[in-house]
């Protein structure tokens, strides 16, 4: 019977998994999770690929805004740089393999360009300068018609890899998962580096950490270009999943949403970004399905449901921050050492 | 015992009841940025439905609306084309806006979906790129064009040639006639002075006019919706210009003289519809359903249109079902067979053919005059190879 | 010139709404330090209160105002008690989203009752305009602007004489000090959100009754507003006049020149890419208050 986590060795307590059981308990999972695409409606495959996206989308707003402490609202941007790079490539016959990556890349270069006020700036007016971004990227959106398609969108071929393609949701489901696992096992690893341990610091207390040795410049522009790289992909990963993108897919409101998803889920926490992405992502989902059922009786309910929807996320944020301020992820954490340590826990 | 056997008759009825359902997709817009005019059609479409579900159905079968909110966002309305299409398999879509039924109409034909929507956009009338797509009235280009006939008509008796400015939204239905606009200005000895762009979603507009009112028009055509056109008159009041203003069919109706108050009087607009309660032999069943259902509600014209557009798609799924094809083309062939369609003058009748799409090419335009809409002139536009998808 | 002469006043009438809804913004965040995203909200909500009471109730307009702003006094104080005290002490980011999700909920309570229509309000001031010299102004923006004014004198007495005034520019300046001294931070706290609420609906009814109607669009003015009180500093209150004004000019000046080069939208982007330049230059603002941090 275990009673408690002791560690005897340095490496052992940096490990990712306590104990060889949390290992089968994910392989579990995922094995479980390549099986949903034999089961699920094409819709719900649907809503698969968007929480997907939204994992690695969160991942990458949580290393900056969680991790570093650098607030963004400029999330929605970096997404659309991301989608309409991919949309660029596409549309000029590259390949998935390169369009995806150099999406991440050329959204980590804009993610770098708008990280420079942050030498200056912090706080509420950081957040500023990253919500002016937004609105400047969404400008150049909607008027630089020969990338972008302007407001009426542009439309993306189906991706292909090996003469393999990717054309419906369900299969979709197995190029946008393995990408999502991935970039989460990077991540998970990233702070047990000095690179991430360095973003720690400058979150924890700027000034020390300078005084520590950490270039806080250097490491902060390294935060903003290693999460747009996140938010890039995701963006790309979109693109290819909407075949069909336009400004109105990046509104302020989907920046806000990723916001909303590493506070439920919980800053700084790589479980924390899966979490609330999921539970989001769901959220609307779960209430429209309510909404339906519930509409039988009520035909008015229709009308309510985008207020409804509203309310509820509105209602969840405040909620979380003021009883649950650490998120799912410390919810999950403490329910988990409860069952762990049954019926010893005290 | 007894109670078994009941339950059992009753999911026994209730599968039969399913079967004999023919699903149709519904995605309007009733918290966007057009919902001002979005809710009326919706509820239109709604209440077209139900009255022909009480009135024998599609021979019998009846109609399940299948309907949701997208908030005039092209992502929504993808996702929710999407669902119905994948999980609910409905047999068509009555769509709304412009950029979401551009955005969708390779999909749709991909799938072979009849996708009738509230967008005139001229782009959705030409059967050679989009088979799929239907609409029950004049195109938005058609509609400029008339608009501007009437200018010159207007400008007749002074000398040189009219100037005319365009106000536009930043998205595709703003910008959906202004091609043709352009051309027609052209080729018709029309001074296009200025091209003026607002956002979706605007407090104030007095840049744009005094931008207008520097490039000197005499005319202006507004491609927004009701609330948009009634701040630009506002506005336009407000700087004391002297530019007649003119709407189309989505920017005017009962509402403009109630928001826009003095500011509306003299301003023409395109009425696809009649308005509502207007003596025509096809109101009455609007007027008793109302009367019947919800009598305290206000109806308007885009209630007619929503109304409209189910008599057409309802036919075609008669047209359909007789013919033993109750498929999406079956639905589309079907459509195809219209010709000439009475809607008892609550709209003019509709033509479709396999090679084009535009229903009619006769456009009313109205005026508003001491806050009563009252038509003042009826043109019929060519129907030119050339103008086909423009 | 005439053109300019034109876009510069236009900008100044419409600048004076900006500065009174960043009065709002600014007033909250002197004494909390809370940046309310939910101000946008604020308006709505007062301008839909407004209309209800007179369209609906068919109170006439000077005691409508005065219910509305009652109302708006009671929203502050509930919403700073439910919502905000709990996360005193909190991180930015927290504060943040609490105020965003704020203004979520809201919006949606807004929707809910009045639906998403525009509303005819009834119209306060005819739509004529009134000519300063050879140019035409419109009669509700001389009103926005005269009662900008009144409400700076008014604010910047309250600030100087009046006690609760000192008190929140004490707490301003240190809790600590401040609640040593017997000052009730507490209240200080509630006091800020009902007069910025109050201060954010009569934006809102001012709106409202210029453009003859209400609807969610109203709200799109919080965020219009937020380059205007970073622009002059988020707790100066100069600054957030100054601010309005300056951006008023810039947006009607970037919509008049700019706006026909890119065919649109550079009226509504051009606030944003200054507030970026500022910044660059000046960290917190034209005006604001520069802070030395120790560790």
């Amino acid at each position: 019977m275990r009673c408690g986590e002791f560690h005897t060795t340095y490496a052992s307590d940096m490990g990712i998994f306590d104990t060889r059981r949390a290992r089968w308990v994910l392989g579990a999972f995922m094995v479980a999770l390549f099986a949903v695409p034999s089961f699920a409606t094409s819709y719900w495959m649907d809503v698969a690929n968007r929480a997907g996206i939204a994992v690695i989308a969160a991942m990458g707003l949580n290393i900056l805004t969680g991790f570093t402490g650098q607030i963004s609202l400029g999330n929605a941007a970096f997404l659309a740089v991301g989608a309409y790079t991919t949309a660029f490539l596409a549309g000029h016959g590259m390949p998935f393999v390169v369009a995806c990556p150099v999406s991440g890349i050329v959204t980590a270069l804009a993610g770098m360009v708008f990280g420079i006020p942050s030498l200056r700036l912090k706080g509420l007016y950081l957040a500023m300068a990253t919500l002016a971004a937004h609105f400047i990227v969404e400008f150049a959106a909607s008027h630089w018609d020969a990338v972008t398609g302007g407001v009426a969108g542009v439309s993306i071929p189906s991706p292909r890899i090996l003469g393999f393609d990717f054309s419906d949701d369900r299969s979709l489901f197995f190029l946008i998962i393995p990408i999502c696992i991935a970039g989460l096992y990077f991540a998970k690893n990233l702070f047990r580096t000095r690179v991430g341990k360095a973003f720690v610091a400058i979150r924890d207390q700027d000034i020390s950490a300078e005084v520590m040795g950490v270039d806080v410049f250097r490491y902060k522009l390294l935060s903003f270009a290693v999460s747009s790289f996140y938010v890039g992909v995701a963006g790309s990963l979109l693109a290819y999943q909407a075949r069909i993108i336009s400004p109105e897919n990046f509104p302020l409101g989907v920046a806000i949403d990723h916001l909303g998803m590493i506070i439920i889920g919980g800053l700084g926490s790589v479980l924390g970004s899966v979490l609330g992405a999921i539970f989001l992502t769901l959220l609307p989902e779960i209430l429209r399905l309510a909404n339906s059922a519930a509409a039988g009786s009520f035909p008015g309910l229709i009308q309510l449901f985008t207020p409804l929807k509203l309310a509820v996320f509105g209602l969840t944020i405040v909620l979380f921050l003021i009883f649950e301020p650490d998120g799912l992820a410390d919810l999950w954490r403490r329910i988990r050492n409860w069952f762990r340590l049954y019926p010893f826990s005290y | 015992m007894k109670l078994i056997r009941s339950a059992l008759l009753f999911l026994c009825l209730a599968a039969a009841a399913r079967a004999q359902e023919i699903k149709v997709g519904g995605i309007f817009d009733l918290t966007g940025i057009t919902s001002d005019v979005g809710k009326p059609y919706a509820q239109g479409v709604r209440d077209g439905v139900a009255w022909t579900n009480e009135n024998g159905g599609i021979n019998g079968k009846k109609i399940r609306l299948i309907d949701v909110d997208y908030g005039y966002k092209i992502p929504e309305a993808v996702a929710a084309y999407k669902r119905m299409t994948g999980d609910e398999k409905v047999i068509m879509i009555n769509g709304w806006g412009t950029g979401d039924t551009e955005g969708l109409k390779a999909q749709v034909n991909q799938d072979k979906i009849p996708y009738v929507s509230a967008s005139f956009s001229a782009h959705l009338t030409d059967p050679s790129k989009t088979p799929y797509n239907f609409f029950v009235g004049p195109s938005y280009s058609d509609d400029l064009r008339a608009w501007l006939t009437w200018v010159k008509e207007d400008w007749k008796d002074k000398q040189g040639k009219p100037k005319v400015a365009f106000f536009y939204g930043d998205n595709a239905y703003g910008k959906s006639p202004i091609e043709a606009g352009r051309r027609f200005c052209k080729d018709n000895g029309i001074d296009l002075v200025d091209e003026e762009i607002v956002p979706g979603a605007f407090q104030d507009a007095t840049s744009q006019l005094l931008n207008m009112k520097q490039k000197g028009a005499d005319y202006g055509y507004i491609n927004v919706t009701t609330t948009g056109v009634s701040t630009i008159l506002r506005d336009a009041k407000k700087l004391g210009l002297a530019t007649k203003f003119g709407s189309n069919p989505y920017g005017f109706g009962e509402s403009l003289p109630q928001i826009a108050k003095e500011a509306a009087d003299g301003v023409t607009g395109i009425m696809v519809d009649v308005p509502f309660g207007e003596n025509v032999p096809g109101m009455k069943r609007l007027v008793d359903f109302h009367k019947k259902n919800h009598p305290d509600d206000t109806h308007d014209t885009f209630y007619v249109r929503g109304w409209t557009y189910v008599l057409v798609w309802t036919e075609a799924l008669k047209r359909a079902d007789k013919a033993g094809h109750l498929t999406g083309e079956g639905v589309k062939a079907a459509m195809e067979t219209l010709r000439d369609f009475d809607l008892g003058g609550l709209t003019t009748n509709v033509t479709y053919t396999p090679t084009d799409h535009r229903p009619t090419t006769k456009v009313n335009i109205y005026q508003i005059q001491n806050g009563k809409l009252v038509k003042v002139k009826q043109y019929e536009m060519e129907r030119r190879p050339d103008w086909l998808g423009l | 010139m005439e053109f300019f002469l034109q876009l510069t006043l236009n900008g100044l009438v419409v600048g004076s709404i900006y500065s009174l809804v960043a009065l709002g913004f600014v007033i909250i965040y002197k004494s909390s330090g809370i940046l309310n995203f939910a101000q946008g909200e604020f308006l709505l909500l007062g301008a839909y209160v407004f209309l209800a009471i007179t369209s609906q109730a068919n109170v006439p307009t000077l005691p409508a105002l005065a219910l509305t702003f009652a109302f708006a006094t009671l929203l502050g104080l509930v919403l700073e008690r439910v919502v905000l005290r709990p996360l005193i002490g909190e991180p930015i980011i927290s504060v943040i989203m609490v105020t965003l999700g704020l203004s979520s909920v809201l919006r949606a309570i807004v929707q809910g009752i009045w639906g998403t229509d525009t509303r005819p309000v009834h119209a306060v001031f005819s739509l004529d305009p009134i000519q300063i010299g050879p140019l035409p102004v419109a009669r509700g923006y001389l009103y926005s602007a005269a009662s900008v004014a009144v409400l700076l004198v008014l604010l910047t007495l309250f600030f100087k004489y009046a006690r609760p005034g000192i008190a929140m520019r004490a707490t301003a300046a240190s809790q600590q000090v401040s609640l040593s001294m017997g000052i009730s931070v507490r209240r200080i706290f509630a006091l800020s959100w009902s007069i910025a609420a109050v201060v954010s609906a009569a934006g809102g009814v001012l709106l409202a009754t210029m453009r003859g109607g209400v609807d969610g669009s109203l709200a799109v003015l919080g965020l219009k507003v937020l380059p205007v009180v970073i622009v002059g500093g988020l707790d100066s209150i100069g600054g957030a006049i100054l601010g309005g004004l300056l951006v008023g000019v810039l947006e009607n000046l970037a919509g008049g020149y700019l706006d026909p080069v890119f065919g649109g939208g550079v009226k509504e982007v051009a606030p944003f890419v200054a507030l970026v330049l500022i910044l660059m230059v000046k960290p917190y603002g034209l005006f604001g208050k520069v802070r030395i941090e120790r560790v």
